[in-house]
């Protein structure tokens, strides 16, 4: 690498004499540094902003691996608006998404608040709290998949303890999704709290004393100080938030394959199946455009929350 | 809270609290064991069925009768386990690589160097941070496989099936995530110029400055990379099962989903026992770094 970069490039002396020269000096950081970033430009255009543009124009086509495809206009957009199993994926997804969002959300500001009162013990119930984050979605779902067990599971087990019946869990429709739900909230926790204890340690001192010497009461100082200035943060998690739950699929695929039925069919296991089991790929690129265009509506009404909540 | 006694114009001991024990505190920290407890025991019921026998797990029971050690060993020959941990390891290892060399190069030009348009292409690779990578799942596929001159391919990119069922294939196009890129120029950003320009006056080149004096100053930043790279590349699923079709190369997830595909004649002691080393790699990677990896994490998401 370096003797590239050290070669004398046309027209100037051997033998620079250091930081002497700014103009040399100026080329030279110059040169350096459109090297350095050749390679991650070239990747990111490579890998991400042509498959970006690529989506949108495939969306287009009837491509199907073969040698022959054709332009089909927004043909592909009808179907999907008469294709049963896109609409319950699309349905099931946002569902999906606007119940788990919301609660652990709040189960992790709840528990990243209780974490911030200087309790003992704090790496113990870090790491707890983190350790489903940093395992494999796989391996989460392999676990559950034993826990939902109809038959000898944990859940069932549990709540025998209470009298409360069997469950069929996963294999019955009425709770199949709502099974589903709980290991996300569940997995999700660890990242969100960190994110939260982290910008809950930047709240100004200064502010909560000044509200401790005016006598303001614990809730008073939650809404009128902490919540305001946690509002950044919110709104990163939320966006994270909504990307993240948009493309469960490892969960689904592991736990359910979208059944029973197409109970738990969601929108990137849709996909997945109609470009690599159907080779279906014009159509489930329009799929993926759909699927862009809600999360940014979602993105949208959440700055929308957000720019209302800072505006009081 | 009412007991707010000294106003603390010292920035130290602003709460220096009174050691009572009150009963809110108590309440506090039994829901927040219980919290605990909710997150640990699945992992805890994960360790408890690998030891069962295949009769036990009929009835639901907490603790194994025996520890049956040889479920893990039986586990391991019953599917290629070791082979699909030795594939996991080396994509983890080669995509950390390759994100290390290409992110750095990168973050330490966005942040240092002169570029004409500099805002600009960091405004990039942010915006390239929002995209997620299902979003392009169909043509990232067909672009890895129209790779020129790669598994049967001409110069064109046809003919063949480029970097499909190839290491390349699963390491390169999900490394060197943008995300990356901003992480590594956040922490180059506030390292200051005077140590680059003292080492220019000593007649380091450019690169050598990059390499030699700013990178081991990055530390940190570094092993943050690390560990998120490494866990990513542990825990992918979708992007190996999109692009493997032989056994050799497939990695850990994917053959634990393969496991546990029907559920009618799963054995749920070997299926735990794979899960357990499947997981503890990371749990312990986690134990250790544990610190630093919270606390890049936090950066990203306040900065983000």
């Amino acid at each position: 690498m370096s003797t590239t970069l050290e070669r004398p490039a046309l027209g100037t002396p051997r033998k620079v004499a250091p930081a002497k020269d700014r103009g040399t000096l100026l080329r030279s950081q110059v040169r350096t540094g459109w090297t350095l970033l050749t390679p991650a430009l070239l990747h990111s255009g490579i890998f991400i902003v042509i498959p970006v543009i690529a989506v949108l124009v495939l969306s287009l086509t009837d491509y199907s691996f073969g040698d022959t495809w054709s332009w089909v206009g927004f043909g592909n957009y009808s179907t999907l608006f008469r294709d049963v199993d896109f609409l319950a994926s699309l349905w099931h997804t946002v569902l999906y998404a606007i119940v788990v969002i919301p609660i652990s959300m709040a189960i992790s500001l709840a528990v990243a608040i209780g974490l911030n009162q200087k309790i003992k013990g704090i790496g113990f119930f870090r790491t707890a709290f983190y350790i489903p984050t940093v395992t494999a979605t796989v391996a989460i779902a392999t676990i559950w998949l034993w826990i939902y067990n109809p038959g000898s599971g944990l859940a069932n087990g549990f709540l025998s303890l209470f009298g409360v019946a069997p469950n069929r869990w996963l294999a019955d429709p009425a709770t199949a999704l709502p099974s589903l739900m709980v290991v996300g909230i569940w997995q999700g926790l660890g990242t969100k709290i960190i994110i939260y204890l982290a910008a809950l340690q930047g709240v100004s001192r200064d502010l909560l004393e000044s509200a401790d010497l005016d006598g303001a009461s614990r809730w008073q100082k939650f809404a009128n100080v902490t919540w305001p200035a946690l509002g950044p943060v919110q709104f990163f998690v939320l966006i994270t938030s909504i990307v993240g739950t948009f493309q469960v699929f490892d969960l689904v695929y592991v736990m359910t394959r979208g059944g029973p039925g197409s109970e738990t069919r969601v929108l990137v296991l849709d996909i997945y199946q109609n470009a690599f089991q159907d080779l279906k790929l014009g159509y489930a690129s329009a799929e993926t455009v759909i699927m862009m265009i809600v999360i940014a509506l979602f993105i949208g009404v959440g700055r929308l929350l957000q720019r209302a909540d800072t505006n009081d | 809270m009412t007991s707010a006694t000294l106003p603390a114009v010292g920035a130290g001991q602003s709460s220096s609290k009174p050691s009572a024990i009150r009963p809110g505190r108590i309440l506090l920290y039994v829901v927040l064991i219980i919290g605990a407890l909710l997150m640990i025991t699945p992992f805890l019921w994960m360790v408890l069925t690998a030891f069962k026998s295949d009769l036990e797990i009929m009835k639901f029971s907490w603790l194994p009768s025996e520890l049956r050690w040889r479920n893990f060993t039986e586990a391991m020959q019953t599917a290629p386990f070791l082979r699909y941990f030795r594939n996991s390891l080396f994509i983890a290892v080669g995509e950390t690589a390759f994100t290390l060399a290409v992110c750095t190069t990168a973050g330490y030009a966005l942040a240092k160097m002169p570029l004409r348009g500099g805002k600009m292409l960091l405004n990039y690779f942010i915006l390239l941070l929002l995209v997620p990578f299902q979003i392009i799942l169909v043509p990232l596929f067909m672009i890895v496989k129209s790779i020129p001159l790669f598994g049967g391919n001409n110069i064109l990119g046809h003919g063949g099936i480029g970097w499909l069922n190839s290491w390349w294939g699963l390491i390169i196009p999900l490394g060197a995530a943008p995300l990356f890129t901003f992480l590594a120029r956040q922490f180059y950003v506030s390292l200051p110029d005077e140590l680059a320009q003292a080492a220019r006056v000593d007649g380091l080149g450019e690169f050598g400055i990059f390499w030699r004096i700013m990178t081991p100053l990055i530390k940190p930043a570094l092993i943050t990379i690390c560990v998120f790279q490494i866990e990513a590349a542990w825990n992918g699923f979708l992007w190996p099962l999109m692009i493997t079709t032989s056994d050799t190369m497939r990695p850990l997830q994917l053959g634990l989903a393969i496991f546990s595909q029907n559920p009618a004649e799963i054995q749920w002691p070997y299926l735990m026992a794979g899960t357990a080393l499947a997981t503890l790699p990371m749990i312990v990677l986690f134990v250790f770094a544990q610190k630093r990896f919270v606390e890049g994490m936090a950066n990203v998401g306040i900065k983000g």
